[in-house]
C-alpha cells in the first residue's frame, strides 16, 4: 500500500525535521479550536473559533508539505481529508441543524398550539413552525423550519406575529437560493453581516403583514430575529 | 438548588439569597399562587424584556413551575410557586447550616447551641 509507506515517510520525515512538534501543536489546536466552535454559545465567537480552526488545519497542513521531503503525496492526502470532512460537516449541519436545534430545544410543532400558524406559513413557504419552551420573545428559522419561544407567542398579536412569520418564511424560501457556506454563516450566526438579506426579508414581511405590524413586532422581540 | 456563589449577606431580606428581580416575582408567587406573565410584569411593574429571562431562570433552578395553556385563542404561560416560601426558607437555612458546621465544625455547633439558648 502507498499509503503506508508515505505514513513510514511521513515518520521519517517528522523524526528528522525540526518542526516536528510545530505539525504537532497546529493539529492539536485546530482540533481543539473546533471543539471549542461546537460548544460556544455566542454566534460570534464561535464564527471565530470556527475559522481559527481552519487556519490552524491549513498551517498544519503547510507544514506537513513542508517536512514532506520525501514525496508530497500524503499531504495530498491530508488536504483530501480535509476538504472531506469539512464538506461533511457543513453540509451536514446545514441539512441537519434544525433537526438538531428541535432536540436541543425539545421544540413541538406550533400547529398543536394555534392552529392558524402553521396554515398561514403553508401560504408562504413550505416549513413547519416549532415552539419552544422559553419566556424570551424569540423566532428564528433554520433549515426548514421556523422556531418561535412561546414569549413570542404570548407577546404579539396576531398581526404581529404574521410579520415575524414572514419575515422568517422568507429566509426559509431563500436559503434554498443562497450558496451553502453563506447559508451557514446567516443560520447559525449572527445576522450583522446580512443586514441586505434581513431588509429584504422585512420588506417582505412588511409586505404581508403591514409595516406597522413589523415595526412594532420588532420592538417587543429583544433579540433581533435570524 | 440555591446557588451558594450568588449568596451576598450585604443585602436585604430575600435579595440576599436571590438577585432583586428574582426576589421580587418569587415574593409575588408566594402572594398571589397562580399567575400569567402579563399579571407578573403588572404586580412586579417589571418590563417583560427584564423578566422573562430571569422566569425561565426560576423555572430550570425549579423554584417556580408553568404550564401553557390557550385562552381564548392565545397562547399563555401560567406560573407557580414550585415550593412555598417555608419550604424555601427552610432549604436555604440548612444548606447554609451545612456549609457552616463543614466549614467550622464543632465551633458552628456551639455557636448554634449558645445562638438557641439566647433566643
Amino acid at each position: 500500500m502507498i499509503i503506508f509507506g508515505e505514513i513510514n515517510c511521513l515518520g521519517f520525515c517528522l523524526e528528522t525535521s525540526s518542526i516536528a512538534h510545530l505539525v504537532a501543536l497546529f493539529f492539536v489546536i485546530s482540533i481543539a479550536l473546533l471543539a471549542a466552535s461546537f460548544i460556544i454559545k455566542r454566534p460570534k465567537q464561535r464564527l471565530q473559533t470556527f475559522v481559527s480552526a481552519q487556519v490552524a488545519v491549513l498551517l498544519a497542513i503547510a507544514a506537513t508539505f513542508y517536512t514532506m521531503k520525501c514525496s508530497e503525496m500524503l499531504s495530498f492526502y491530508l488536504y483530501l481529508a480535509y476538504v472531506g470532512i469539512t464538506g461533511i460537516l457543513i453540509f451536514g449541519v446545514v441539512r441537519f441543524y434544525d433537526r438538531l436545534m428541535i432536540k436541543r430545544l425539545d421544540a413541538k410543532p406550533a400547529g398543536n398550539i394555534m392552529e392558524w400558524v402553521q396554515k398561514f406559513v403553508n401560504q408562504l413557504a413550505s416549513a413547519t413552525v416549532y415552539y419552544y419552551d422559553s419566556a424570551a420573545p424569540r423566532a428564528f428559522a433554520a433549515g426548514r423550519s421556523i422556531f418561535v419561544s412561546i414569549g413570542l407567542l404570548e407577546v404579539l398579536d396576531d398581526d404581529e406575529l404574521k410579520a415575524v412569520l414572514a419575515h422568517e418564511a422568507w429566509h426559509i424560501r431563500n436559503n434554498s437560493r443562497t450558496p451553502y457556506l453563506k447559508q451557514l454563516a446567516i443560520m447559525t450566526f449572527s445576522s450583522h453581516k446580512s443586514s441586505e438579506i434581513e431588509e429584504l426579508a422585512d420588506s417582505f414581511a412588511a409586505s404581508i403583514a403591514g409595516r406597522e405590524a413589523l415595526s412594532s413586532a420588532r420592538n417587543k422581540v429583544d433579540k433581533v430575529f435570524i | 438548588m440555591v446557588k451558594l456563589d450568588q449568596i451576598n449577606l450585604s443585602k436585604d431580606g430575600l435579595t440576599k439569597f436571590f438577585s432583586p428581580i428574582e426576589a421580587e416575582i418569587l415574593r409575588a408567587l408566594w402572594n398571589e399562587g397562580e399567575m400569567m406573565t402579563s399579571e407578573l410584569t403588572e404586580k412586579t411593574s417589571i418590563p417583560l424584556t427584564s423578566i422573562a429571562g430571569t422566569l425561565d431562570r426560576l423555572v430550570k433552578a425549579g423554584y417556580a413551575t408553568r404550564r401553557v395553556e390557550n385562552i381564548s385563542g392565545r397562547v399563555r404561560y401560567i406560573y407557580s410557586p414550585a415550593a412555598s416560601e417555608e419550604e424555601v426558607a427552610n432549604e436555604i437555612t440548612t444548606k447554609i447550616l451545612d456549609n457552616l458546621v463543614d466549614a467550622f465544625g464543632p465551633v458552628a455547633l456551639e455557636n448554634f447551641s449558645k445562638y438557641s439558648d439566647k433566643k
